[in-house]
């Protein structure tokens, strides 16, 4: 063979080599969880039975890689769990954690987790909303970790706010809750108005934080300021939500009614109270005409100074903060017929029923939701401490602007409804029924009286016949 | 002497060579009887969790491998061609398949996620074995001494070059995970199937098995194929025929999937109607409203019906498909038509402006649809902006218009975007349609007094026309197949108002990877392959009644 044909055979030898050595190394990245299981443990099984699934082959004897990921908001929020997962690493003996940013609600965070579960590629611990615990859990996808939490000392269901622990220790089973535990709350939020105040001080609107200290701000008192803002010209709008669930969920809410029956098995949508608050919403848009076009984005003309009152979460904070460049503040959500009320919205660490750790795994909840870690978080403005921590707390008010960061507080003590699972039936078909039907009569395409008529025919399908 | 000592050697190599025939034999025979063990326990108990088409469908599997390989044996023992071929491509399969089985369950596969780190840094040693490469061989007369240094460099390049990829920590992952039994029987399986492949492989083989010049040539010309045809078979029609045995079960992508027949294809087109009393009755007083959904009203012969669908998600879906075409395709066709002709001109600078109007083609969807999110945004987006200017101007009613969240808008928002996207493409197509058509025939019309309106319509058009079917499939294809634009430019809520930019495959999308209903959405793509093959069918239909424009 001529010599330098050999030589670059031997080049081509090595570069091939060479490539399938640095994919067999693993480098940091190796999946620690196996390929999921031909059927996976019902939810029952995998409260009885920890998995059995072999360490990973790039790990060694004495030392175990733990994944772990959650949605963040912003590259700071990445920033502060990093060196979060830094610390815990050097805390935690044995382990060796590695942090993966996941992607954001727009990039589908929650579709990528699911496609890694069934490839079987999916982090060890894991970040999902409230609303997804149910699907995940009935499916086998997480595990049961009620077991090693009753045997963990100083562990407690109370240390958190009671109404994420109901359905996360809910065992669809016997349809009780304590009887089981799908993970620790992450943090939770609320609702409130984010305020202009600007442009409420040129409209010369009373103030809404004035009217909630007085007890005078609900619906009536809010369309007074939003209609004077929106007076104030053309391209200037009183109020402005985003088109989800959570926004229009709280009208229905605060005029006593609900998506769900009162045992959650069945749609409420259709009660003489969600048919009120979803009618007064109606009228804002299309009565009233004093917010922005319900399903435009409020969030760029808040920011560029168009909108009075802003209805979002807490996890809106960060972004108002470094983008708006007029004086602004947050007032809790005004209380409707029924009373005051907001969501309480929040999303839980979970783990992977698959992970060959399990003990680990749940050595790391706990550590991701201890009241330092969570103060953390906190003191970033993008979440309230899921702890019921006096520590979380003052962590989490010490991020001003905005001033009133009690407002999001109170919300938590104002009658919020909890984000929650649908454990009698599917909540991603039940919201794919709910939203364009209540988008329909925000829009002015569809009669309240039709919707109604028509709308739990169609949403009860989301239901377990 | 010297012959008989040369027959001896041949003797000897004759018989070392049947040897290894007689062992590769022995080889296939062995796989013929783990097919057939395989089959015993498939059908004895073993994988009982398995539902039975699984089963039925390995048991073809294992039915074929013991056919072929004890084929294989016989034919081998008979030194008949055959054999060899057979015995060559089970071999080649089976190295393959341990290989990358081995790969797979090392986690070399997901390892790639890691390559750059390693391979970044072990790249300048590389680079090093490659000057040591360089220095022993270039030049007419390397001398011995600079060879050496130059092989020195080579290996030591090299050496560091593997340790710095990973040897060390591959090589004690790969021992680990030999611990499992299933990696460590794949692993030694390796070996069989090499060495039977190399020995098959071999010239004194070959002519013992009578190989012929033209026989070797068609295997190489296989193995060339092979990793294509592989590819395809793996990446593309294993997965179609995956996803066809999916769309008849109610799999979720996590549990068993259960056998559900035509259950999925029934429930997608389950359609009823029912006479209405008077055209304002309610559709559930006269629908089963636990099975179906109001999906529209019509009037026929002076009655009023409502028309109930059991998915009515699936019927929007397909409505605002067939729109989507119905809308895109003419909007980035016909333009790119007359943008051709201006762009085909022989003016200075126009390569300037072909680039330009080709320019969204190769921009990435999500970038684009991001920006058009903004342009579209109502309240605060450039495009309401200069309409609102522009009305002020003109002293008319500003029409405020919501282009992604109002319902009879969104969808046209979106056909906007793509069609602006896909003009381009469809220029450049068109663009070289038009320079492949003579000039001679524009230069005997000009003799003859058309003008260029009448070359158009009678020269270009016509001559066109292989290149028009050509678009006109391609982009009906991919309309047909709307999804990331929408996905992206219509945020958190991709269906839209109302569902009104909800498509078929973005329904799909939603049943399979956010609903848990990969059985379902497996349906819902055969019947979109269906709906797709149909009009593509019809277009070529078209193309041949009317016949081709140079034929004309």
């Amino acid at each position: 063979m001529n010599p330098i044909r050999k030589s670059l055979y031997v080049f081509v030898v090595l570069l091939i080599t060479a490539v399938f050595l640095a994919a067999c190394s693993g480098g940091d990245s190796a999946p620690a969880t196996q390929a999921p299981a031909t059927q996976p443990p019902t939810a029952a099984e995998s409260s009885d039975e920890m998995p059995t699934a072999e360490p990973a082959a790039a790990e060694t004897m004495d030392e175990i890689t733990l994944r772990w990921r959650t949605r963040p908001d912003n590259q700071a929020e990445i920033d502060v769990y990093q060196s979060v997962s830094d610390e815990l690493d050097s805390e935690m003996s044995g382990v060796k954690l590695v942090y993966e940013p996941g992607g954001s609600e727009s990039s589908s965070y929650q579709d990528v987790l699911r496609t890694e579960l069934a490839a079987g590629t999916a982090p060890d611990v894991f970040w999902i909303p409230g609303t997804d615990i149910a699907d995940f859990a009935t499916r086998g996808l997480i595990m049961n970790l009620r077991d090693m939490a009753d045997a963990t000392e100083g562990y407690s269901d109370e240390n958190f706010y009671p109404g994420p622990m109901f359905h996360l220790t809910f065992n669809p089973e016997t349809g009780n809750s304590g009887e089981a535990l799908w993970g620790l709350p992450r943090d939770v939020s609320t609702f409130a108005l984010y305020l202009n105040l600007d442009l409420l001080a040129e409209s010369g609107a009373p103030d809404p934080r004035e009217l909630a200290a007085n007890g005078e701000w609900n619906w009536d008192t809010f369309l007074e300021v939003a209609t004077a803002i929106n007076a104030l010209g053309d391209d200037i709008y009183g109020y402005g939500q985003n088109a989800w669930w959570g926004p229009y969920g709280y009208w229905i809410n605060a005029a006593g009614g609900g998506f769900y029956n009162e045992d959650r098995t069945a749609c409420g949508l259709d009660t003489p109270e969600s048919i009120a608050g979803l009618e007064f919403e109606s009228r804002i848009y299309n009565e009233y005409n004093v917010a922005v076009p319900y399903g435009e984005d409020s969030e760029p003309p808040f920011l560029a100074g168009k909108v009075g009152m802003f209805q979002n979460g807490r996890w809106a904070t960060p972004g108002v903060r470094s983008s708006a460049n007029f004086n602004w503040d947050v007032v809790e959500l005004p209380d409707g017929p029924a009373g005051p009320s907001n969501w309480l919205f929040w999303g839980a660490y979970v783990v992977n029923a698959n992970t060959a750790h399990p003990e680990e795994a749940w050595k790391l909840v706990q550590e991701l939701t201890t009241a330092e870690t969570q103060g953390k978080i906190s003191a970033l403005g993008a979440n309230i401490p899921s702890r019921v921590s006096q520590e979380a707390l003052d962590a989490f008010l010490t991020f001003t602007p905005p001033a009133n960061n009690q407002a999001f507080l109170n919300g938590l003590a104002r009658n919020p409804a909890t984000e929650g699972p649908l454990w009698a039936g599917s909540w991603p078909e039940f919201d794919a029924i709910m939203g364009p039907a209540v988008t329909a009569v925000l829009n002015g395409d569809q009669s309240i009286d039709n919707f109604a008529a028509t709308i739990c025919d169609e949403a009860n399908k989301a239901f377990n016949q | 002497m010297a012959a008989a000592t040369a027959t001896t050697e041949t003797k000897t190599t004759g018989h070392t060579i049947l040897r290894w025939i007689k062992a590769a034999a022995g080889w296939h025979l062995l796989l013929a009887v783990g097919g057939v063990v395989g089959l015993g326990w498939l059908w004895a108990g073993g994988g009982t969790e398995r539902v039975i088409v699984f089963k039925v469908v390995a048991s073809l599997l294992l039915v074929a491998l013991t056919a072929v390989n004890a084929l294989a044996a016989v034919d081998l023992l008979r030194l008949r061609h055959r054999g060899r071929v057979v015995s060559l491509a089970v071999n080649y399969l089976g190295f393959l398949f341990c290989l990358f089985a081995v790969m797979h369950r090392a986690g070399g596969f997901t390892g790639f996620n890691t390559l750059a780190n390693n391979f970044g840094r072990a790249l300048p040693f590389l680079f090093l074995a490659l000057i040591g490469v360089a220095i022993s061989n270039l030049g007419e007369n390397p001398g011995a001494n600079r060879k050496m240094v130059g092989r020195g460099i080579t290996a030591v390049g090299g050496i560091l070059f593997l340790f710095l990829a990973g040897l060390a920590t591959a090589g004690r992952a790969l021992v680990i995970s030999l611990t499992d039994p299933t990696t460590l029987i794949l692993f030694v399986a390796l070996f069989p199937f090499g060495l039977f492949l190399w020995a098959i492989w071999r010239q004194p083989a070959a002519a013992r098995l009578g190989a012929k010049n033209v026989d070797n040539e068609m295997l190489i010309g296989w193995a060339f194929l092979s990793p294509n045809f592989l590819g395809f078979l793996l990446f593309i029609a294993g997965p179609l025929l995956f996803s066809f045995y999916v769309s008849f079960t109610d799999w979720d992508a996590f549990g068993n999937a259960n056998w559900v027949g035509l259950g999925n294809y029934g429930r997608a087109l389950n359609l009823t109607l029912a006479p209405l009393a008077d055209a304002a009755q309610r559709a559930n007083e006269v629908l089963d409203v636990r099975v179906y959904d109001e999906l529209a009203r019509i009037r026929l012969f002076g009655r009023s019906y409502v028309i109930g669908a059991q998915d009515k998600l699936f019927w929007i879906a397909l409505g605002n498909t067939l729109k989507f075409v119905v809308f895109a395709v003419p909007l980035s066709v016909i333009p790119a038509l007359f943008l051709a002709n201006l762009l085909n001109s022989k003016v200075p600078g126009m390569k300037f402006f072909r680039a330009v109007y080709f320019l969204p083609s190769v921009a990435a969807v999500v970038g684009i649809a991001l920006v058009w999110q903004l342009l579209f945004n109502a309240s605060v987006g450039y495009i309401n902006y200069f309409i609102t200017q522009i009305t002020t101007f003109l002293g008319l009613t500003d029409p405020k218009i919501r282009w992604l969240s109002a319902s009879d808008t969104a969808l046209l928002a979106v056909v906007i975007m793509a069609a602006w996207q896909w003009l381009g493409f469809n220029t450049v197509l068109f663009l070289a349609g038009l320079q492949s058509i003579p000039r001679v025939l524009y230069e005997a019309a000009t003799v003859d007094g058309a003008g260029s309106g009448r070359q158009f319509t009678h020269i270009t058009v016509p001559l066109l026309a292989p290149t028009t079917f050509f678009v006109l499939v391609t982009t009906t294809i991919q309309a047909m197949q709307i999804f990331e634009h929408i996905f992206i430019v219509m945020g958190t809520n991709p269906a839209g108002p109302a569902n009104s930019t909800l498509t078929l495959v973005l329904y799909l999308y939603q049943k399979g990877f956010q609903r848990f209903e990969q059985g379902y959405a497996s349906s819902l793509a055969w019947i979109l392959f269906a709906i797709i093959f149909a009009a593509t069918l019809f277009q070529v239909q078209r193309q041949r009644m009317s016949g081709s424009g140079y034929d004309a």
